[in-house]
């Protein structure tokens, strides 16, 4: 077989002519975007645009009616199955929801669980305790997860995330429902995130925000990814 | 009639106190038929109300729609279909199995297998998709996210385990037709009951009545506790 993107490429990431439907709804057609190491970017669009769906289809979550999505450093051709791209694409990517899941349990125990290439324990107990540390959840090791306000969750998901360390993160209005406290504290950590190395691809509706941290903006308009 | 009921309850308790051997092999034997049943059919059941609860594939509607009906299946029929399969003159007949605990274990695994497909479903239904979602985005492998859903859902499966076992553990028709009530075989506490009693084995009948009484006290209480805990949470 021919093998046409094979070649070594140079953004993390190619996304290639991505389209999804729901139904007779067109949510994006032909959406490519080349995602740079060391880069963050905003995602916007108004309310219902397909900026989740876009991020969900990006994280591997979601498959694409169509579009080929080339990882960095693994080989890859047209005829690529969905399944092997959705295994490169979750080496590499990491996808946080508007309101993050956490599972039953300590807030300690969900940060274990993002912990997963790591067998010593006592190296493990090391991490999720630089991690409580880092997102300021030493006071709430032991709180029972599910019942943690909104902005407490959002924290936890935030260390799981400086855990999980993916190169890419996507995060689907972070800062939605949270309040000025919250807000800043999320900025904060984001910003500590893309200082480590990691980047970043935020779906929001007001912008003004994230702008100390961002590269570059990206609208969702009508189907079509467009650079601002 | 006043005086020999009496009788014979004060005969069931003196046997199931004294540890009658032939009663408690009985007992044996129908834990031993309904544990195998269960433990051959949990595994793959929870993976069918896993993917039903997860996946969208092709037809999975009528998989739903297909194990619903097979819940409200009689046993007897489910004995019925069995008989004929395992007959000597049925398409497995040639496997002799027809008359023995295997033969009983493949009932029950046909009666318990429909409640727990749908029973898993229902509790994975519970978990939302982020769950699955956030544990494979963390990084974890498909077994790993599942064995954390699974783990977000515990209690409704454990639920649908207990409703399984009990519902085949007090199941007469499919474990007549199938095993013969052959003592010391195939003769479990059901069919012991059924065929014995009317051979005027009062003290026998009662006693494993007794049994399944109490087993029915103590899954209902576990259920409850389980259920609590999972609308706790
Ligand atoms: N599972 C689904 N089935 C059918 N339609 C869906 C599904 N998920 C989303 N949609 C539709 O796709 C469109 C895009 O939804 P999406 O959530 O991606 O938008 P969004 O840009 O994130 O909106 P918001 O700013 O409100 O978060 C919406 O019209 C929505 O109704
Ligand atoms: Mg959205």
């Amino acid at each position: 077989m021919k093998q046409v993107n094979s070649l070594e490429i140079s953004p993390l990431i190619r996304f290639q002519e991505l389209s999804k439907r729901y139904g007779k709804r067109q949510i994006f057609n032909d959406v490519s975007f080349d995602f740079q190491a060391k880069s963050s970017y905003l995602l916007t669009g108004r309310n219902g645009s397909g900026k989740s769906t876009l991020l969900r289809v990006m994280s591997g979550l979601l498959k694409p009616d169509s579009g080929l999505i080339h990882v960095k450093g693994q080989t890859n051709h047209p005829g690529l199955s969905w399944s092997k791209q959705q295994i490169a694409l979750r080496d590499v990517v990491m996808y946080m929801h508007q309101s993050p899941y956490l599972f039953d349990g300590s807030v300690r125990k969900n940060l274990e669980y993002a912990i997963v290439n790591t067998p010593n324990s006592g190296q493990r107990e090391q991490q999720v305790e630089q991690a409580l540390q880092w997102a300021g959840l030493d006071d709430l090791s032991r709180s029972p997860a599910k019942q943690l306000s909104g902005g407490e969750k959002q924290r936890v998901a935030l260390a799981r995330a400086w855990l999980r360390n993916s190169s890419i993160l996507l995060l689907d209005e972070p800062t939605a429902n949270l309040d000025q406290m919250s807000r800043k504290k999320t900025l904060e950590l984001l910003a500590s995130l893309k200082q480590s190395g990691v980047s970043l691809l935020i779906a929001c509706h007001e912008y003004q925000e994230f702008m100390p941290i961002t590269d570059g903006i990206l609208q969702l308009n009508d189907g079509i990814l467009q650079k601002i | 009639m006043q005086e020999s009921l009496t009788s014979a309850v004060f005969e069931a308790l003196k046997l199931l106190l004294s540890g009658d051997p032939q009663l408690w092999e009985i007992i044996g034997i129908s834990f031993s038929v309904s544990g195998m049943a269960i433990l051959i059919a949990v595994i793959p059941a929870v993976m069918i109300g896993f993917l039903l609860a997860f996946y969208d594939f092709h037809g999975r509607r009528i998989l739903i729609a297909i194990f619903n009906t097979l819940l409200s299946v009689p046993a007897v029929v489910i004995g019925l279909t069995f008989y004929l399969l395992l007959s000597r003159q049925g398409p497995l007949g040639d496997l002799r199995l027809l008359f023995t605990q295997s033969a009983m274990v493949i009932g029950q695994i046909a009666l318990c297998f429909p409640l727990l497909v749908a029973m898993s479903h229902t509790a994975f239904q519970s978990i939302e998709r982020r769950a699955w979602e956030t544990a494979i985005t963390l990084g974890h492998s498909t077994l790993g996210a599942l064995s954390l859903v699974i783990r977000e859902a515990r209690f409704a499966l454990l639920a649908a385990v207990l409703t399984a076992f009990g519902r085949i553990i007090a199941e007469v028709g499919a474990s007549m037709m199938l095993g013969g009530n052959i003592l010391h075989h195939t003769r479990n506490i059901p069919t012991a009951i059924a065929l014995e009693t009317s051979k005027g084995e009062f003290a026998q009948g009662i006693a494993l009545g007794i049994v399944l009484l109490l087993l029915a006290f103590v899954l209902n209480g576990l259920l409850h506790v389980f259920q609590g805990k999972g609308a706790l949470s």
